[in-house]
Order: C-alpha cells, then structure tokens, then sequence
C-alpha cells in the first residue's frame, strides 16, 4: 500500500506542478494575442454566426481593423465592446449573461447537476437480484451465439 | 422522359410504403403472419425504386435534360462529371433522393440479414417502421419536393450548376453519401427499439440484433463528421474547420447520442439494466436526425451553409413530433416491463463509468442542442436576435471534454460490477505516466495554459489506458486481440484521443496574421516566411482562377488562389496548405483581379492539425474493427430476465 502511495503522490505533485509550470510561464498576453482572442469574440454581422476572425467579408475585416486600432491605441476590452456594439449591434459571439439570454448558460449547469444526482441515486440504489431462469440463460446464450457466428 | 420515369418510380415507392406499413400492422395485429412476405416484396420494392430514382436523376444530369427541374437547378454543361455526379446531393431535393437511395439500401440490407425470419414479430414491426420512415421520404419527393418535375427551359436560359463551394474539391463527392450513411442507419436501431415496445419483446434480443448496425451507423456518421470538416478545411477559406455552425451541429447530435447509447447498451447486454435509457437513446438519436434534417432544411436558423427555405421544415416538424411523441407513449406503454432487474454495486465499477459517461455525452449534446436552437427561442420570446458562436460552445465543451478523457482513461480498466482500489492503482499508474510524459512534452514544446496542457496530460492518460488494453488484448489473443467490439473500441479511443489533442493544440496555439505583399516581398510569421514571387492565372468555360505563388521558408511554392465561377458570378477563394506533423501552414488570399497584383495574404497556423485527421481515420478503422466478431466469451452473469416474467413479478397478486 505504501508503495502504491508513494507512486501516486509523484504522480500527483508532477501534475500539479507541471500546471503550475504552464500558467506561472505562460506571461502576459502580448498585444498580437490580444487582437487575436478580440477577433474571435466578435460575430460578423452579416455571416451567419462566423467570428470576425474567420469570415472574410468586409463588414468583417472593418472590424478587425477596427480592433487592431483599438488595442494599438490603449482601449479596454470594455470600451471596445461598447464601441463595436454602438457601430455593429448584434455582433457579440457570446450571449449575454443577463435576461432571458442568461438561461442559455444556466441551463446546462442545471441538466448537468440533475443529472448528476439521478446517476448518483442509480449508483446507490440497491434492487434485490432477480431469480434468473435457466430457459432464460439458454435464450441469451443462444442469441450471442447467433450474433457471434 | 426523365421527369415521367422519376416520378412514377416516386409514386411507386410511396405507393408500396403505405401498402408495406397497412399490410404489415394488418398481417402483425391479426397475427397472419404469413401475410408478411408480402410486405417483404414491397420492401424489395420500395429499395428498387430508391436506387431507379437516382440513375434516372444521374442520367438526366449527365445528359443535361433542363427540362427536369432539379437538373434546371444544378445542371451545367460545364460542370466536370465528378461534380455532375455529387450534384445529385448538392441541393435540397437530390439530397432526398440520396436518403432514400441510402434507406432503401439497409431495408434491403435487413431483408438479406433476417430472410430466415420472415414470420417472426420483431422483424414484422421493425420492417413496418423502415418502410413507414420511407413512406415519408417518398411523400416528399412525389409531393412538395418534387425532383422530377417537368418544366419549360425560359428563353434566355443560362445553365448555373451546382454551388461553387461544391464544385471544387474531391471531398464533396464522399462527405455527404458518408454523413447519410450514418444518419439514416441509425434508423435501423430505432426501428427494431420501436418493434421491439410494440411487441413487448424487451429482452435484450433486439439489442443484439442491432448492434453491428449502430456500430455500422455510428462509424459512417463519425466519418461523415469527419470528411466534412475536412471539406471545410481545404475549401472554405476560413483558416478552420468547425465553426458550430447549425448544420454542424446537427450533424453531431446524433454522434453524441449515439455514442452515449453504444456505452450504455453494454450495460444492459452485460446486467440487464438501463432498458429505459437505452431506448431512450435510441429514439432520441433518430430524432435528432431528424430535428437536424429539420434545422438545416426549414431555414428557421440561419446557417452558412443550411441549403434550403423550402416548404418541406414543417414536414420535418410533423415527423419530428410523431416521433418523439410517440416514442414517449411506448415507453411509458411498456414502462412496468421495462424494470431493471439488477442495480450498480459499486460506483468504481464498468457500469457505473458507463452512466458517467452517459451523463456527460447527454449534458454535451444538451448544451449543442440549446445553443443551437437558442437563437429561435430569444426571437420566439421577446423578438431580440442573438448569434450563439464558438466563444459559448468552446466555453461548454471544454470542460466537458477534460471530463470525458478522464473517464476514456478510467472506465477501460474497470472490471464489471466492482474493482478494488489496489486493482485501480496497479492498472491506471503506468497510462498516468504517459500522461504526465505528455504534460511534459508539450511544455517542452512550448506549450502554455493550464487547459490545453491539462487536456495533453488528460490525452496521454487515456491514450496509455487504451492502450494497454490493445496490449493485453494482442498478447492473449494474437490478431484477434484487434477485432471485436471491446478492441475496435480501444482503437477507436486512441483515435479520439489524437483528435481530441489535436483539437485542443490547433485552437489554443493557433496564429492568425493578414499581411500585405508585394512581388518580391517577404512576411515573416511564426518565425516562418512568406516570399510572394508573383502569380498567374488560368481559365476554362468555367471558371477563372488566379493564385499567387508563395514560398514558404525559402523552399516549396504554394499556390492560394481566387476563382470566379462564371455561371453564378462568385468569387471563391481556395485556400492551399503546407501540412505537417507538427503544424500546418494555411494560406488565402483576398481577390485578386491581376496575377502580379499586390496581395493581401492571410496566413493561419494551427498545430497538429494532422492528428486531427489521423484520429478520424483510426476511429473509423476502429469502427470497422469493432463489427467484425471479437472472442467468443460465455454469457454474463446475471442475464437478463425476458419482459414477461418481469411483469408477472410486477403485478400484484
């Protein structure tokens, strides 16, 4: 038992610090990364759902030189948020966490913990064995063998 | 002539479906069973004309007949017969053709299956619900979806062809017949759930009937998936090659569900438990194939490339509601025979990894679902217009999907029924430090960010789990260690696993960069660059297409390109790749309207991309592997007890 634990403390402390090693070294975000996450958060007005980073309509490159402006001259996410939202209505990606918009983001948590607690209370609940025939193991038998040939 | 012969197969089809389904609910609830092979003629039938319907369409365009209307629509005396020939599912009507075409072909595929059980109920039913799917597909295409009608050439006329976007790539051609495959083969499972709730038959037998089919299924629509994502990639000229678009997402759905259903069935082959859930599964999955066939054809949620606002979305609706409604009265109909005669004795167990597996598959395709039809409902509720893209998918998938590999790691290992801690320890320890070598390897490689190196770990930990199952498999049972269900599925793990990873690199370290260029000009990129040495262009009756001539790295040239295809007067751009192991180089310009002109270049650079298409095509072997028959092995105890006993037990002395 102590070996198995010992092994998997290493195991553990590697992990922990390896993640650690993946954000302490990761930095700051440089400005080129920046542009690039804004590009993504964008819908293009008049592609149908497409980011701004990924379509190559017009409406679309606007906006991504919009951005690029933005962030060269010092803008907050926020401020260019509103600025894009005041030139561009409806070109957010994301929906927004408020109203009925909000449910789109609390209903999944909602169906994940339901279900959850139902496979919980699967997990725990107990049925007494059912007496199984053996003309019944003679059924299934007869059917894998039937599958399996 | 096209039109004539088209639509009377049409009309002979949707004939023989409504005399199939009313001759067998006769034959089967009057118990004359004999009266059955006559159903099987019908159905031989219905096939016959699926597969009549497309040579006559394919014949028509070949010989450019405008006065069928379809070949009015995406006819062309230009376009290459390649192309001539994926045209037949290059808009809304032809595409019904192929479901039909593909319906038919596992009708007659069940015919050739059960020809020894033509007497037997199960079969009887689950024909009649293949042939009722039919008669649908039928109705559409004889009725307001009619493919064949005849028309009058205007005067002036000016062939078009099909969409540029699928006239310029080899994948067209396989993508959609694929994707088909897939969705309308899981028909197969639904209907013989469905046979098997009117019959009363819920043992496991109709399970076991039907597993290779949903394998079968499952694997065309993985590969589907795939392909075109692939097609995406190569063609579209975005840099990427999942954009949750709506028709993406329609097409994943049943993936999901459909995978959740291939764990969990093995549950109830295996304890006898989870009958509710698995057919469930089963006729949810058919439903959202549906509900996506419904999405993509009504035009009710935009989508880049959803192809129709036709009459036909409130047809897709009505089946869509009979379907899932009546699904719903059976199981609530059969709900006393449906109880489960055994319980999870462990939550460290196989079974229970199944049902974790099973709420998380559910909880994926309930976040694809609601984010996909939530733009309808805001516009239902209070008329505001939201887009849904990737930023909110992302965000929901991911952890999501960490989960998922953790357990893609633990639940091969697991015995049935209940595993010691020490049995745990021994057999996760040598897949964890594989996983803690990924961790390391992608640090080393430049990997940053807790989620993308925690997703490399997760992978390397699933990755070492499968795999040591494929060793012990190989080891005990030579070659045959591959096949079978258990070790296709490890393969096909592997495979999801390189997908999964490769996934997560391309999005989190992707480089995206537009720069300007002149002839002789140099861009560096990524520590990569970018030499425009000029261009040129070409033409046919066509198209015209221009590229410019780009060397990477001071090596190869490549060759990005803008075409005008003249009939729809659209300009494409056609991107072109440098693949790699470690990375890709995608390259697309803006329109040029000069070869030599300056070129405003985009250059987008996705690690491991590769992986991703590596890992498509080792799950779809995996698939193949998994149909083939693995080791026999004696029944598990305890086998399921039939309904009937079942519900004596339930009743009430």
């Amino acid at each position: 038992m102590t070996s198995r634990l010992v092994r998997w403390t290493g195991v553990f402390v590697a992990v922990v610090g390896l993640l650690a090693v993946s954000v302490v070294d990761r930095g700051v975000e440089t400005e080129d990364q920046r542009i690039q996450r804004l590009h993504d958060s964008y819908a293009c007005p008049v592609c149908d759902g497409q980011s701004v980073a990924d379509s190559n309509a017009s409406v679309a490159e606007a906006i991504r030189t919009f951005i690029e402006v933005e962030v060269v001259a010092g803008a907050s996410d926020d401020q260019i948020r509103d600025d894009i939202l005041a030139a561009w209505p409806g070109s957010l990606l994301n929906p927004p966490g408020e109203g009925f918009a909000a449910l789109v983001w609390v209903l999944p948590v909602v169906v994940a913990v339901v279900g959850a607690v139902g496979v919980a209370f699967v997990v725990g609940r107990r049925v007494e064995a059912t007496t199984v025939s053996s003309a019944d193991r003679d059924l299934v038998e007869a059917a894998r063998r039937g599958t399996e040939r | 002539m096209y039109s004539v012969i088209g639509l009377a197969a049409a009309v002979v089809g949707l004939s023989g479906s409504v005399l199939g389904v009313l001759g067998g609910a006769y034959a089967l609830t009057t118990s004359r069973l004999h009266l059955l092979r006559t159903v099987r003629t019908w159905a031989w039938i219905v096939s016959a004309t699926g597969v009549v319907m497309c040579v006559v369409m394919l014949r028509a365009l070949a010989v450019r007949d405008f006065t069928v209307d379809y070949v009015q629509q995406v006819g062309s005396p230009n376009t290459p017969t390649l192309y001539n020939i994926a045209a037949l599912w290059s808009s809304l009507e032809g595409s019904l053709l192929l479901w039909i075409l593909v319906l038919g072909g596992f009708t007659a595929a069940m015919l050739v299956k059960f020809r020894d059980r033509h007497d037997d109920a199960l079969f009887g039913w689950a024909l009649v619900v293949m042939l009722g799917v039919s008669a649908f597909f039928y109705a559409l295409v004889a009725g307001p979806a009619n493919p064949f009608t005849a028309v009058d050439i205007p005067v002036g006329f000016e062939p078009r062809g099909p969409n540029p976007l699928l006239q310029n790539h080899v994948l067209v051609a396989f993508h959609p017949p694929m994707l088909y495959l897939g969705y309308v083969g899981f028909t197969v499972p639904f209907a013989f759930a469905t046979a098997a709730l009117i019959t009363g038959r819920l043992g496991e037998g109709w399970l076991i009937e039907t597993r290779r089919w949903t394998v079968v299924a499952y694997g065309f629509l993985t590969g589907g998936i795939l392909l075109g994502a692939w097609w995406s990639y190569e063609v579209l000229g975005w840099g990427g090659y999942w954009a949750w678009d709506p028709v993406e997402n329609a097409s994943l759905l049943p993936w999901l569900t459909g995978t959740a259903y291939l764990h969990s069935v093995m549950v109830q082959e295996r304890r006898g438990m989870l009958r509710v859930w698995n057919l469930a599964l089963v006729c949810s999955t058919f439903c959202l194939t549906v509900l996506g066939t419904f999405i993509t054809r009504s035009g009710v949620i935009d989508s880049v490339h959803a192809f129709s606002d036709g009459p036909i979305g409130a047809w897709f609706l009505g089946l869509f509601g009979v379907v899932t409604f009546g699904s719903i009265g059976l199981i609530a109909w059969r709900g006393d025979q449906l109880r489960s005669p055994g319980s999870i004795d462990s939550p460290l167990s196989r079974e229970a990894s199944f049902l974790a597996n099973n709420l998380l598959f559910g909880a994926m395709a309930f976040v694809v679902l609601l984010g996909t039809v939530f733009p309808l409902l805001a516009e239902l509720w209070d008329g505001s217009r939201l887009t849904i893209g990737s930023p909110y998918f992302d965000s929901m998938a991911k952890p999501l999907g960490l989960l998922m590999l953790f357990l893609m790691a633990a639940a091969p290992i697991l015995p049935w029924r209940k595993a010691s801690g020490e049995v745990l320890s021994d057999r996760l320890f040598w897949p964890a430090v594989l996983g803690v070598v990924a961790m390391v390897v992608a640090l080393v490689y430049g990997g940053r960010g807790w989620a993308p190196v925690l997703a490399f770990g997760l992978g390397g930990f699933a990755g070492g789990s499968a795999l040591r199952q494929v060793v012990l498999a190989t080891r005990r049972h030579g070659w045959r260690g591959f096949v079978g269900r258990t070790n296709g599925g490890m393969i096909v793990h592997i495979g999801v696993v390189l997908v999964a990873v490769g996934l997560v690199a391309a999005d989190a370290y992707k480089v995206d960069r537009t720069v300007s260029l002149e002839v002789g000009e140099t861009a560096t990129v990524n520590g990569h660059t970018f030499t425009y040495l000029g261009g040129d262009g070409d033409q046919n009756s066509r198209r015209i297409r221009i590229w410019a001539d780009i060397q990477i790295d001071g090596e190869d040239v490549y060759q990005p390109a803008t075409t005008l295809y003249r009939e729809q007067g659209v300009v494409v751009p056609t991107p072109s790749v440098r693949p790699g192991f470690s990375e890709d180089l995608f390259l697309v310009t803006d329109a040029v309207q000069e070869p030599g002109q300056p070129v405003r270049l985009r250059v987008v650079i996705r690690p491991m991309v590769t992986w991703i298409w590596t890992g498509g095509m080792l799950m779809f072997a995996g698939t193949v592997l998994a149909v083939f028959p693995g080791r026999r092995r004696r029944g598990t105890e305890p086998v399921s007890v039939v309904s009937s006993e079942l519900a004596e037990q339930a009743t009430p002395a």
